[in-house]
């Protein structure tokens, strides 16, 4: 049994643990933050990702006594994060999750979201392909992507005050040229954005 | 849900220390870096150590540096993430930036580390499994059993070595770092490895991968690596492929090297691809023949083995093709191969 | 009530014209409102199951049969219970009442009883202070085994002669259930036809694979009252299979679904874990949890059946269907599971979209020492849809046709009965046809990209409910309780299980459009034994159908005393007052309103506390033979698929590029929601034909348990998919609603079938469609166009 010095969704919390439990069982079972979740037991899943120094981790592989000395961002961390900063309401990657209809059984989508916000904190206007990379670890059983990709588009879209382009659905129901004419122009934003962003 | 055994963590802040820790605890001892693949593995009961050594709390192990004499040096906790996005190393060694590129999933590759990568245990689709699953099937020669049920009657394990960057960096002539009790010392990384699926590796008992070094390239280097999997994320390999190709400025090969891996339990260098390659020009069908040759003779030369999951006569139809196009990705500066 | 007495001519869902079923003036259906519990689950305060933890919580583990077929010949626990830290262990003995989903096939035990069926069966469980104890425990626990022989293959097992894998199996073999039904005269039509088609059909395991495994949580407390918390998509089911194995009388009994991870079907029987903590903490005075490993839930299964298929088909020169024959032998598992309803299922539901003269089948699931087949999303009609819609693209092939062609050619239409006697209501296949036609561009495209570029088509029929409930009886398939607040707040109490579908958002909707709330005002109770009517739980797709029907009719009981008592405040007919979002409101004098609180207020006044309850049940259907009513629906929904490949003939993959989904769900009350589930269902298609494959190896053994092993797409494994919702707006339905959530998988498997053989003329009958059967047919092909009909490839 070891004392823990941890630092979890900026709060440092001391925690007493056995060496041999994982960050995700320490998280989940001692703190009570069990918005991480587990789902394949041994890193194949990215149910229980969290965000150790920003960077997307997989709790259920990471000796807790591994991430003392180093931030830890769990799902409960976004949204009061994002109110200390001066936002309202969850996280902007939540809010758009929760509107596009990303979240249905829901279980993989804190781990989702914090590869999504891990992804937005290096690079704030990914493309579609980035966006398909940065969540190549974290299986979705319920949505088949597209609800979540077009999620993390909108998160985008209103961080930059774009007008997002139509979702897939809602494309299919509108006259085709209007969701083009939508789609191009969200497009044609989105990358004068980035080229603004490179030079 | 799946729980480690029980054991302690140490957290040395040097690498003496943590030479003196494993020394301290024997056999009993084990170095974890990143965790991708030993913490999985400990939930499968494959190892029972009393105590892990961390090696995460050593700052002076991860990095990326060019040294004055044009070698670069990396760490062995640099995260596959750093090096597949390092500037350097994409434009020194593409082969090994490509391959760490396309290990597991973006968390593993943020976590795991090359010295983890390069220390990969060999997998096996009757080894990677639960001890219950284990116990079920009676045991195998690499854990707890006698039987090899890959080879029926095989006396020696045949687990396939399934780290990405190990054929990368032979295609790169890289040399190992390694300290022990006795002080550090290097070792050509083609010299470290044995085909035995239990152990394949030459690291003493007590000793510990502290990095890598990479001799300066030529300046025509080209380098690409392919790898064949199911799906495009998360998978080991089925097969993988390393290229590497010395281009004159025109555009003839003044040096090649092929290597290619997850078919047995080291990685396989595919000796005729040198000589074949060498002094052909790019572009023409002269080279192009040559590299169907080399795919040949490669394909004459590898035998996977029902080893890993995955229909083994597919993988090995699949080895001439996948030298083939990661040939053609290094011939034009392109890579990684994958999906396939 | 039934659905028609709601939705009669002048229903009161807007101004058009009586029996005008298009009228879209909404305020909530329709639109895509947020999720009741999505910034819960977004912001990780959702509880699941695992996530509740109880003051004293003992944390159990399950022992497993490491043999495919064995007798138990003794159990030995002493060591295990001496263990400090262990606070009991059971087997077999302590709960041998036999149960079974379906009451007609009660084979299962929570523990093994007498004899084990496949590795992995539950034979002994430990409840211990924590994971690790209990995990020691399990293995001190000594069981003698007498190995028997094991049947794997279902050929064999169904012919096999000894060691039976259930004793009292009737005939011979290890059959579990025999279907063979005929309509009209196969042979005679079928031979009159003008082309006919033969040929066999194989479809593998797959499996549900929710992100989130099976977890129980039990609590037993002083005055034995016994409460269950499970990751379930049935609380009804388990409750009374709890009452029944535990002995406790049905009422002590509360069962609770918390957040659920994802079912998929795979969560919609009863389970060991369930049995287990109730009976340790029953024994214990403990809470105690369970929570499975990813092992542990491949090994519960009740995944798709493998089935072999051999079906004959006969058509006229004008594509018209003549007749369909069809032979399927279902390999089962060890248990039964919902296996009865499977072996109908296999047949029953290929009567539509297409109409044919006559059918036959003849199907038989057979038990074998595996995992336990059961309900996967599009439970039974999966594997026969595959066959089906590849022979009819054969069909479509010799005859030279149009594979759209010659689907809408053999279109049933509207209002009919099935050659099986089913009634077929609303129907939107056509326009789904229409609609994949024009959206992939069919027409220039099909049969003229480059070659290993193709484009397939598969179209389907699924079933909104059934009126078939587990265990027959009058009572209400789904009820509903109302109650109104006078802050304005509504609170809804439903049977209903959300298992991520979002089904009590589709009440909270129903209830805001009905009464004049906006969504956020309503709360919904949901799931929990205790404070809910009953309801049968979410499987056959009835949710959104019977609970909806079930919600509008407790509504309308309470808007019409609303109505009212505001018409008489405001001394108007009642016919002048209208309920929308926030406000009551006066048709005839538009300056008239009161917000609904305060409508609710003059009601309650007027009529006392306000409440109400509502209920659905199904009309009689189905033919009259037996087993007719196994596969009658209130509704069906009907779906095509286009899908494009590319074919990589040197590595033989197949990348599935894009997918375009028209599903006819009668209306999208949410049609995000309706997209998710539409687009959710063809990446699971997709999955099962390209890369996933449940099965064990030649010891019997699950090849590869784990997440790692068996293969579920990732976000760059999955195509881009096009949701094109139709809507026919189902007379009965709940505001013309059908279902949204297992038609649409149906096609995506046949239509890449039939895409590969546009792209590179391969026909892949047998799934998987593994890069290494993709090269042995490109071989294949090669060799015959080295050898022409009639020649020997040299």
């Amino acid at each position: 049994m070891r004392t823990l010095s941890l630092r979890v969704n900026g709060d440092d919390v001391e925690v007493a643990a056995p060496d041999h439990w994982t960050l995700l069982e320490v998280l989940r079972y001692r703190l009570g933050l069990t918005g991480s979740k587990q789902g394949c037991d041994k890193g194949d899943c990215g149910a229980c990702t969290v965000l150790v120094d920003g960077k997307p981790w997989l709790a259920c592989i990471t000796l807790a006594a591994n991430a003392e000395k180093r931030e830890v961002t769990t799902i409960e961390g976004l949204m009061p994060a994002h109110l200390r900063a001066g936002g309202t309401g969850p996280d902007p990657v939540q809010a758009a999750f929760d509107k596009c209809g990303a979240l249905q059984c829901g279980f993989c989508q804190p781990g989702m979201m914090l590869s999504a916000r891990a992804l937005l904190d290096r690079n704030p206007c990914p493309t579609r392909p980035e966006i398909r990379d940065a969540l190549a670890g974290n299986l979705c059983r319920c949505t088949g992507y597209t609800q979540i990709f077009e999620a993390v588009e909108l998160a985008i879209a209103e961080s930059l005050g774009v007008a997002p382009a139509p979702r897939s659905w809602e494309a299919q129901r509108m006259p085709p040229e209007e969701a083009q004419a939508r789609a191009r122009a969200a497009a044609a934003r989105l990358r004068a954005e980035r080229e603004k962003r490179k030079s | 849900m799946l729980r480690l055994p029980k054991f302690d963590v140490a957290r040395p802040s040097t690498v003496s220390e943590a030479v003196a820790l494993l020394a301290e605890g024997g056999p009993s001892a084990m170095i974890v870096a990143g965790g991708t693949d030993l913490l999985p593995n400990l939930k499968h009961e494959l190892f029972a150590p009393d105590v892990l050594v961390s090696l995460a709390g050593i700052p002076e192990l991860a990095g990326v540096r060019e040294d004055a004499d044009g070698w670069i040096t990396i760490g062995a906790m640099t995260s596959l993430a750093d090096l597949a996005a390092h500037p350097l190393l994409a434009r020194k060694a593409p082969a090994l930036a490509q391959a760490a590129g396309v290990v597991a999933g973006p968390q593993l590759r943020s976590m795991g580390t090359l010295g983890g990568n390069v220390m990969l245990d060999t997998r096996c689709q009757w080894y990677n499994q639960t001890y219950f699953w284990r116990q079920a099937l009676g045991f195998c020669l690499k854990k707890d059993g006698t039987l090899c049920h890959v080879v029926a009657g095989g006396k020696k394990c045949v687990a396939a070595a399934s780290n990405d960057t190990a054929p990368a960096l032979m295609t790169l002539s890289a040399v190992l770092e390694i300290e022990g009790p006795e002080g550090r010392r290097t070792l050509p990384v083609d010299e470290f490895w044995v085909a035995d699926g239990i152990w394949n590796k030459k690291l003493e008992p007590g000793e510990i991968l502290v990095g890598v070094r990479l001799p300066p390239g030529r300046a025509g280097h080209r380098g690409a690596y392919g790898k064949l999997r199911d799906r495009g994320s998360i998978d080991f390999p089925l097969l993988g492929v390393a290229a590497r190709l010395d281009l004159e400025p025109d555009g003839t090969v003044a040096d090649a090297d092929l290597v290619v891996t997850a078919l047995a339990a080291r990685p396989l260098r595919i000796q005729k691809a040198r000589a074949l390659l060498a002094g052909t020009r790019v572009g023409t069908p002269e080279h192009d023949r040559a590299v169907v040759e080399v795919g040949e003779k490669a394909h004459a030369q590898c035998h996977p083995l029902e080893n890993v999951p995955g229909d083994a006569d597919y993988r090995r139809e699949m080895v001439p093709v996948l030298v083939r196009r990661t040939l053609a990705a290094a011939a034009r500066g392109e890579g990684p191969v994958h999906p396939l | 009530m039934a659905a028609r007495d709601l939705h009669g001519p002048g229903a009161p869902w807007g101004e058009g014209a009586p029996g005008d079923r298009r009228n879209r003036d909404f305020r909530v259906i329709g639109k895509p409102h947020r999720k009741v519990d999505g910034l819960a689950k977004a912001t990780g305060a959702a509880v699941y199951a695992d996530d509740i933890a109880l003051p004293g919580m003992l944390h159990a583990k399950t022992l497993r049969s490491p043999h495919a077929h064995a007798k138990i010949v003794s159990i030995d626990a002493s060591r295990a219970l001496a263990l400090p830290g262990v606070h009991a262990v059971i087997t077999g003995k302590d709960m041998p009442i036999p149960y079974g989903v379906i009451p007609w096939t009660p084979d299962e035990h929570a523990l093994a009883l007498h004899k084990v069926r496949f590795i992995g069966d539950e034979v002994a469980a430990v409840a211990a202070v924590d994971e690790d104890t209990a995990n020691a425990a399990l293995k001190l626990i000594r069981v003698e085994y007498e190995p028997l022989r094991a049947h794997l293959d279902p050929f064999e097992s169904l012919s096999a002669t000894e060691a039976r894998i259930h004793e009292d199996t009737k005939g011979p073999g290890n059959v579990s259930k025999h279907v063979a039904l005929s309509f009209g005269d196969v042979d005679r039509e079928i031979g009159a036809a003008d082309v006919r088609i033969e040929d066999e059909y194989f479809f593998h395991g797959t499996t549900h694979t929710p992100i989130e495994p099976h977890c129980a949580v039990a609590q037993y407390s002083g005055e034995g009252l016994l409460t269950v918390w499970s990751a379930t998509q049935i609380t009804h089911y388990v409750q009374r299979a709890l009452a029944s194995v535990l002995g406790v009388p049905i009422a002590k009994i509360r069962v609770v679904q918390p957040a659920l991870g994802g079912a998929f079907g795979g969560k919609s029987d009863p389970f060991s874990l369930e049995f287990c903590v109730a009976k340790l903490a029953m024994l214990t005075g403990r809470p105690v949890k369970m929570l499975w490993t990813r092992e542990e839930v491949f090994y519960a299964h009740r995944g798709r059946h493998p089935m072999h298929m051999r079906y004959r088909t006969g058509a006229r020169k004008d594509g018209r269907i003549t007749g369909v024959d069809a032979k399927i032998l279902i390999d089962g598992g060890a248990y039964s599971s919902f296996g009865l309803v499977t072996a109908y299922y296999a047949g029953q539901l290929l009567t539509g979209p297409y109409d044919f003269p006559s059918y036959r089948f003849d199907s038989t699931r057979v038990f074998t020492n595996k995992p336990p087949c059961g309900p996967k999303r599009g439970h039974g009609s999966v594997q026969p849809r595959f066959a089906f819609e590849v022979q009819l693209d054969q069909i479509a092939e010799k005859l030279g046709m149009d594979p759209i062609e010659i689907r809408r050619k053999n279109f049933q239409g509207e209002n009919t009965t099935t050659v099986n006697g089913q009634r077929i209501t609303s129907n939107g296949f056509k326009t789904c046809l229409d609609e994949v036609e024009r959206a992939s561009g069919w027409k220039e495209r099909r049969g003229k990209l480059p070659r290993g570029r193709g484009l397939g088509v598969a179209g389907s029929m699924y079933i909104s409910g059934t009126n078939y409930p587990v265990y027959p009886n009058p009572l209400p398939q789904a009820g509903i309780q109302i109650a109104i607040e006078r802050s304005g707040r509504v609170t809804v109490f439903t049977g209903g299980n959300d298992i991520g579908q979002g089904s009590n958002s589709v009440v909270a909707y129903l209830v805001a459009e009905e009464l004049g709330v906006e969504v956020g005002d309503v709360r919904v109770v949901a799931a929990d034994t205790d404070l809910v009517p009953v309801d049968l739980g979410a499987y056959s797709s009835r949710v959104t159908f019977m609970v909806g029907n079930a919600t509008i009719d407790a509504c309308r009981k309470l808007r019409a005393q609303i109505v009212e008592a505001v018409a008489g405040a405001w001394k108007v007919d009642a016919a002048r007052v209208r309920l929308v979002p926030g406000r009551a409101i006066d048709l005839g004098d538009e300056k008239r309103a009161v917000p609904i609180a305060e409508a609710f207020r003059i009601a309650e006044e007027r009529f006392d506390t306000l409440g109400s309850t509502g209920s659905y049940n199904t009309p009689t259907l189905g033919g009259d033979y037996r087993g007719g009513t196994i596969g009658a629906s209130p509704a069906y929904s009907f779906t095509a698929h286009v899908v494009e490949v590319s074919v990589d003939e040197e590595t033989g993959r197949i990348t599935c590029e894009r997918c375009w989904i028209a599903h006819d769900c009668g209306r999208a009350l949410n049609p995000m929601l309706v997209a998710g589930q539409m687009e959710g269902s063809a990446y699971m298609g997709l999955a099962e034909a390209l890369l996933e494959n449940h099965d064990v190896n030649r010891f019997g053994l699950h090849a590869g348990p784990s997440l790692l092993d068996y293969r579920i797409p990732t976000s760059v494994d999955t195509p881009e998919l096009h949701a094109l919702i139709v809507e026919s707006v189902d007379p009965e339905g709940p505001y013309g609603a059908k279902e949204a959530g297992e038609g649409p998988l149906h096609p995506s498997i046949p239509a890449i079938s039939n895409a590969v053989f546009d792209a590179v003329g391969i026909r892949l009958k047998h799934l998987p469609f593994t890069p290494g059967k993709v090269l042995a047919a490109l071989r294949e092909q090669r060799a015959a166009v080295r050898a022409p009909s009639g020649g020997v490839p040299r």
